[in-house]
């Protein structure tokens, strides 16, 4: 019941003029990168948050949500039209939602993804109303050794549950985690890793980072398959939007099936792109109409689209209670909160009640302002699909480059934002994944500090991990899910 | 062509050396204990002793021969066209460190345009000073973001 009281507080905060405005502004924008080959939610937020930095927090992260909401919405709309993912999570949309267009039926299979979409934000953002008042309390009791083995706890669960081969993870968690080490040490204030390079003193950026990885990595590789846009008429018809409309209770089996599983992967960090991809095979495996998948089936657009979103929201909460985001995005959004000199972890709710809260109540009417605008600006933004890649390709690329200078104005980036990209487009053909790595460069300080303080505490010992029941469970969930792909490949080895 | 076994050599390499300085340049800071808890090259020390250790397992991966008959990691065709792509924005970056990221972006944009798209170079005369006029307004005048400028700017006095 206080979560409630706290809530109708936060819609006060959220339903002003100027926060409403910024909501529209935001979901338009989050759907343009959402569209836009190359550009998607982790580097559309990391473009914007430059331009945030003089802005109110609560403000500024109202913004940067809306954005995130618009980009899922947006990455949907190129995968049923042009059976382009506009975001890796969206891939799975592609499989029924193009065939489904294909038949003539565009504005159905359009209705199925943006309403189920809108369904499985709204149920992410239910569980962080309920949840949150608990995950807080329960973090309160938190200090440098839990914290630790929580961070340690989200990564391994990268490595268990990501689903990229392991190895591979963990290199990509290492660099992540050197790359934040580069710089000033926030403890002793010693320089490291600079090797001499006074353009290293200010450490790497995790937003240049996320352009060039994200963006032009991206965009090379949108280059490399060659663009081929084969789109479908996108005209939105009302009757057809009401129809879809009529037939979704149908598929409520789905809908709930894919929604937990999405907030499950969004708050375990597995991510929005890993829960639509199993949500569909979930669903096709529980269908009665299981050959028809791939042909234009409404579960296998309800199903992912339902999961990606709430996983997109649910990934928010251990952001605002941990300081540990669930996504790539919600990492970008977390180093915003830095930023705006805000303290990720359970004392935001004690500290800032108007910021989270806010931010909460910003989520729901974000996403039903997102699932109307969205339906209403298809045929515009489809319309940006078909101007020639000649412009809209170097476009893209002089906007990740403006993008990586805005972050400090340091013309050292530009080198960095290029050297990132091609090191983006090298991982994702090698199937390396990026999000730990943007992962661990927000959190790494912070995870350093807790294990440097942890061992201060003990002086030296790393029995502190093991010291309560606390923390020896945390440690004991991270190593078993460090240890699942072995175990898993062990038993089918056996069966 | 590439195969995707050299590729994969060729980036656990790179990582492993990624990692293996990491380890080198902490060593600076010490990495062992001191009163004040634990020196400051110790977390990054042992960080770049797991990238090297997990970079050799990924070679090992590659070399154990398991990815044969896999697709190759680029063919010659898909090399050039990503040549294509990538060789401008390797002539924009330091254009831009030169000239500004206006001028270096009107630079880039025409001449994609004009060799690349084969656009009537009246097109690319538009679109070439749109993008940097349209971004100068949003920026400058309407967020207060100043973009790096070079002589051109300072000629013009803005």
């Amino acid at each position: 019941m206080e979560n409630l009281g706290a809530l109708l507080q936060g819609f006060s905060v959220a339903l002003t003029p100027y926060h409403l405005g910024l909501m529209v502004v935001g979901v338009l924008l989050g759907i343009l990168v959402g569209v836009l080959p190359g550009l998607g939610a982790p580097n559309g937020v990391s473009l914007l948050l430059p331009l945030t930095f003089t802005m109110n927090p609560v403000a500024a992260i109202i913004l940067l949500t809306s954005m995130y909401w618009g980009a899922l919405f947006g990455g949907s709309t190129t995968s049923i039209l042009f059976n382009i993912p506009g975001e890796p999570s969206s891939v799975a949309t592609t499989f029924d939602g193009y065939p489904l267009a294909q038949k003539g039926r565009a504005t159905e299979a359009l209705s199925f993804a943006f309403l189920s979409a809108g369904f499985g934000a709204l149920v992410g953002v239910v569980i962080i109303t309920l949840l949150s008042g608990w995950v807080q309390r329960f973090a309160l009791k938190f200090s440098s050794p839990e914290f630790f083995a929580v961070y340690f706890l989200a990564f391994c669960s990268f490595v268990g549950l990501g689903g990229a081969p392991v190895m591979k993870t963990i290199v990509s968690i290492g660099i992540g985690f050197a790359l934040a080490a580069i710089g000033m040490d926030s403890v002793s204030g010693s320089l490291r890793l600079t090797f001499g390079l006074d353009e290293l003193i200010a450490g790497v950026s995790f937003l240049v980072a996320v352009i060039g990885l994200f963006g032009i990595g991206e965009l090379i590789l949108t280059i490399e398959e060659g663009l081929h846009l084969k789109g479908i008429e996108a005209k939105v018809r009302v009757r057809d939007v009401f129809r879809a409309m009529a037939e979704m209770p149908r598929h409520w089996a789905t809908l709930v099936r894919s929604a937990l599983v999405g907030v499950w992967m969004g708050i375990t960090p597995g991510g929005p792109t890993a829960a639509s991809f199993m949500s569909y095979g979930l669903a096709k495996r529980f269908s009665r109409f299981r050959s028809a998948f791939g042909t234009g089936e409404p579960d296998g657009i309800i199903a992912p689209e339902t999961a990606d979103h709430s996983a997109g929201t649910a990934a928010m909460l251990p952001m605002l209670a941990l300081g540990i985001p669930g996504s790539a995005t919600a990492a970008v959004m977390l180093g915003g909160l830095m930023i705006w000199g805000l303290n990720p972890g359970p004392m935001l709710f004690v500290e800032r009640p108007d910021f989270v809260w806010g931010l909460i109540a910003s989520m729901y009417l974000g996403n039903v302002l997102a699932v109307v605008l969205v339906l209403a600006t298809v045929p515009l933004f489809a319309s940006i699909l078909r101007i020639p890649f000649a412009i809209i390709g170097p476009a893209i690329v002089v906007v990740c480059f403006i993008g990586a200078y805005t972050v400090g104005s340091r013309p050292f980036d530009l080198w960095l934002a290029l050297l990132f990209g091609v090191l983006g487009y090298v991982f994702k053909k090698l199937s390396y994944p990026i999000a730990p790595l943007i992962l661990a460069m927000v959190i790494g300080d912070k995870a350093e500090d807790a294990f440097r303080q942890s061992l201060i505490m003990s002086k030296g010992s790393m029995a502190i991990f093991w010291s309560n029941p606390l923390v020896t469970t945390l440690m004991l969930l991270a190593i078993a899910l460090l240890a699942w792909p072995m175990l898993a490949g062990l038993l089918r080895r056996r069966a | 062509m590439i195969s995707r076994r050299s590729a994969e050599l060729g980036m656990a390499t790179v990582t492993a050396v990624f990692g293996g300085l990491v380890a080198y340049g902490a060593t600076e800071f010490g990495v062992g204990w001191s009163p004040s808890g634990p020196e400051p090259g110790t977390f990054p020390f042992y960080m770049g002793c797991v990238i090297v250790l997990a970079s050799l397992g990924n070679a090992a991966t590659a070399l154990a021969g398991r990815l044969r008959g896999e697709a190759p990691f680029i063919t010659a065709g898909q090399a050039r066209s990503i040549a294509r792509f990538v060789l401008p924005i390797l002539a924009f970056v330091p254009l831009a460190l030169v000239l500004g990221l206006y001028l270096a972006t009107a630079l880039y944009m025409a001449g994609v345009m004009i060799w690349q798209g084969r656009y009537p170079v009246w097109h690319a005369l538009l679109v070439s000073l749109g993008l940097p006029l349209a971004l100068y307004l949003l920026l400058e005048r309407g967020f207060q973001v100043n973009l790096l400028k070079g002589p051109l700017e300072a000629a013009l006095g803005l």
